[in-house]
């Protein structure tokens, strides 16, 4: 299999691990992933300017589709991102008309056919299960340990068509079959705070410190992350020194499916070596 | 008085360097009074980035060579040829400027600046135009221009005094005992076939005469030349220019090129620590300071280096690979490329007076950057370009230029409502818009069952700090009051998680909506402050 990568803005600087852990995991499952000249996402521009977010998804779209490739994209605000632009452009003519005019400048232009995946979405959908599993030659021991889904892939579910958004099942199956036991979590689903945390600081980290305290309360050792964006929140939680006092620790599915998988801390990208034991 | 003009050039050029290093000192401060501290060195990035370019040759393998060619070949050039009394000679006991290999590699290092500046040139006719993003600057237009003239002018000159009759007579007179006479017109001759000198006199060209030239050449002249096919350009352009010699040779042009040549190079060390020419020195500078990562990027806010500013030669890469491009070609503000903010910011740390409505474009073009990294990554001078946004958004609010959501935060609703900037554009209601907030159907649907409400996390964790719920947002708009909500709090800090949306039992896209209503009040914040900015200048 072969796909056109997406990092997205916040990794190569702010979550380097992230694209790391992400690279190892797609090396060992035997997925190419191809590095284009993509420009951001569009997604912090969609508070600005609904034409520049739906230009900048589109464009990125084009180049993926001028190498005959999909995207794929460990980043749930990149994804919900392009799934709203798709949609957009889809639906608003005078809108599509105008960005295929700016886009024509360039010398690109998009039919439409590229699909978006995200990690989790493709390792459930795409790579399947059963497949994975026989993958995984380490697998945990019951480590308890709750998953936070992301609000962009999930919400709404007409435009993302991710998951189930009441009760989603992804991020569970594939926590489990790792070995670890997700445990229920009221605040699952709900929103980390990151896309008002340059603005709101205080509000923003008020809601984080809410979840983690309902997340500390279930018994769980972990909060699992599958977007740039919500681990980059609870990074930001780890700064404050907030997270001691809950007793739990905010980790990459990458980094604990890429462990469970057999690869080393180094490609991984974990520095932090209590973590899960290493 | 050639040595009087190189003393002063050389002491003008010292003082311009004294200048810029202490205005960079002056410069160089803590915008709000915290310590300096030196940020990490590194010598390996240092020593390879100055000396093999290896950050350019990362991001463009052409433009690195052409770069390399113009730089090794002038190295060149100064160290062997510009600065031979005191290296060549040294060095070299055989050196004269006209024997092999010196002869030949200063012509082989002329063709390679030559052709380095030849693609400068072109890339800027050329590319710069295509883009539409970037445009010629005159400093960097100067300096390849200047480099170019000296080359072209030492080739001429080089081309003039091998057909120079004047020059001729000048050496036979002092390096050999040849009289006037039969002798002198037998080593002419030998020089008119094989080292391409012309001289104002029909000679008749037999074999016994030019065998005789050829051992007079062989006493007196071939110790200091070697055959002139070495000299390969010098050699082309000097046949070229047979027709007009003998002009050339009456009225002494070789010396005038001498003069030119020798003018520019003074213009260049002079010029040196104002042109573009300085990244020579400043790029090893920026180079030495490690780039920051993410958990120091506390440490050194609030200082900046003056010498990384100026040690961007412009070359345009980092917009190449901007993540924030495609705003650009929307909002049309150059200040969201790299190229053109630090161009800016160096005005800004001038303190030249700026007008405020190019800070206002330059607080809202550097207020799109994610802080990808990219600009970071590729700027061959090896900037921390990235570092620079975050120190520029810290200078711009300080000075008072905040982003939107500040400027909002500020004023109270009702302010908010009553301030039109005067060229509001009044939204049409013949329904042909696609915006959810001017169309009625989109929201008239609301039955406020506060659904959305009740599932909304910044109405949970922020009772105090809302003036109005999303279900009275809704209300606002049945009302018509539109100027109202977008200037609400709840729209502000609307996190666009969607769960309202996800919920409402009527379908009505409430985090859409949202979503839209901060849009309009960006467009409007925009125009506010545009306006008071253009006011004040």
């Amino acid at each position: 299999m072969k796909f056109a990568y997406f990092p997205g803005c916040k990794i190569p600087f702010e979550l380097k691990e992230y694209g790391d852990s992400f690279e190892a995991i797609m090396k060992k499952l035997e997925v190419r992933l191809i590095d284009l000249p993509f420009n951001c996402c569009g997604y912090p521009s969609k508070n600005k300017n609904l034409e520049i977010s739906v230009l900048s998804s589109i464009r990125n779209l084009a180049l993926a589709e001028q190498q005959g490739l999909d995207l794929i994209t460990p980043c749930k605000c990149c994804y919900g991102q392009f799934k709203h632009a798709i949609y957009f452009w889809n639906n608003r003519t005078d809108l599509r008309i105008k960005i295929n005019k700016t886009l024509k400048n360039e010398g690109l232009s998009w039919k439409g056919e590229t699909q978006i995946k995200h990690l989790l979405s493709f390792l459930y959908n795409d790579f399947g299960l059963l497949k994975l599993k026989h993958k995984i030659t380490k697998p945990f021991s019951n480590e308890k340990i709750v998953v936070q889904y992301g609000c962009h892939a999930l919400r709404p579910f007409s435009i993302t068509g991710f998951d189930d958004p009441f009760a989603p099942k992804i991020f569970e199956a594939l926590v489990n079959i790792i070995g670890l036991k997700n445990l229920e979590w009221s605040k699952s689903t709900e929103c980390c705070g990151n896309p008002i945390y340059e603005t709101n600081k205080k509000l923003s980290l008020k809601m984080l410190g809410s979840k983690l305290k309902t997340a500390s309360e279930t018994g769980a050792a972990y909060i699992c992350n599958a977007c740039t964006h919500c681990q980059i929140q609870y990074n930001f939680m780890v700064m404050e020194q907030e997270l001691k006092k809950f007793q739990i620790t905010p980790v990459l599915f990458t980094q604990i499916l890429g462990k469970a998988m057999g690869l080393t801390k180094n490609e991984l990208g974990i520095i932090n070596t209590d973590l899960f034991n290493f | 008085m050639i040595i009087k003009a190189l003393t002063i050039a050389i002491s003008l050029s010292l003082i311009g360097f004294l200048y810029q290093f202490f205005s960079f000192i002056k410069t160089n401060k803590t915008f709000d009074k915290k310590k300096w501290r030196m940020k990490n060195l590194s010598i390996k990035s240092f020593s390879l980035n100055s000396i093999l370019q290896t950050k350019l040759f990362k991001a463009g393998k052409i433009r690195w060579l052409m770069h390399l060619l113009v730089a090794s070949g002038f190295l060149y050039l100064v160290i062997f040829h510009a600065l031979d009394d005191v290296t060549s000679s040294y060095w070299f006991q055989y050196y004269q400027p006209t024997v092999d290999p010196f002869q030949f590699l200063r012509n082989l290092a002329g063709i390679f600046v030559l052709i380095g500046c030849v693609g400068f040139l072109c890339r800027r006719l050329f590319f710069f135009k295509k883009l539409k993003k970037r445009k010629i600057q005159f400093k960097g237009l100067f300096s390849i221009l200047l480099i170019l003239s000296i080359i072209l002018s030492g080739f001429l000159l080089e081309a003039v005094k091998i057909i120079s009759e004047p020059v001729f007579m000048e050496m036979v007179e002092e390096y050999s005992d040849i009289d006037e006479g039969t002798d002198l017109v037998d080593l002419k001759i030998y020089w008119e076939k094989n080292y391409n000198a012309v001289f104002n006199e029909p000679l008749l060209i037999t074999p016994e005469k030019l065998a005789i030239g050829k051992e007079l050449n062989e006493n007196f002249c071939i110790d200091c030349h070697s055959p002139i096919k070495s000299a390969f350009i010098s050699k082309s352009i000097a046949k070229a220019l047979k027709k007009p010699s003998i002009w050339l040779n009456y009225h002494r042009i070789d010396n005038l090129l001498y003069y030119v040549h020798y003018f520019l190079c003074l213009l260049i060390i002079v010029s040196l620590p104002f042109s573009r020419l300085f990244h020579i020195f400043l790029i090893p500078v920026a180079s030495l300071e490690k780039n920051l990562k993410k958990e120091q990027l506390d440490q050194t806010l609030g200082y900046i280096n003056t010498a990384t500013l100026y040690a961007c030669t412009n070359c345009g890469f980092c917009s190449d690979v901007c993540s924030v491009f495609p705003n650009f070609l929307i909002t049309k503000n150059i200040n969201t490329l790299p190229h053109a903010k630090i161009e800016s910011f160096k005005k800004l740390m001038n303190s030249a007076p700026v007008e405020s409505k190019a800070l206002y474009m330059l607080q809202s073009g550097n207020g799109e950057c994610t802080y990808c990294h990219k600009c970071t990554d590729i700027c061959p001078s090896g900037i921390d370009l990235q570092n620079l946004w975050v120190l520029l958004n810290q200078k711009l609010s300080l000075k008072g230029y905040q982003d939107n959501y500040t400027f909002i935060n500020n004023l109270s609703l009702e302010k908010w409502a009553k301030l039109a900037p005067e060229k509001e554009k009044t939204s049409s209601t013949q329904g042909k818009t696609t915006q959810l907030a001017d169309n009625v159907d989109s929201f008239e649907n609301c039955i406020q069952c506060t659904i959305c409400t009740n599932v909304c996390p910044v109405v949970e964790h922020d009772i105090d700090g809302n003036d109005y719920t999303p279900q009275q947002v809704l209300n606002l708009l049945r009302l018509g009051k539109k100027h109202l909500a977008t200037g609400t709090r709840m729209v502000w800090n609307c996190l666009t998680c969607f769960s309202c949306q996800e919920s409402c039992p009527q379908g009505i896209k409430v985090a859409d909506i949202m979503i839209e209503l901060r849009n309009n009040g960006n467009l409007r914040a925009d125009a506010l402050k545009l306006e008071n900015f253009t006011k004040a200048t």
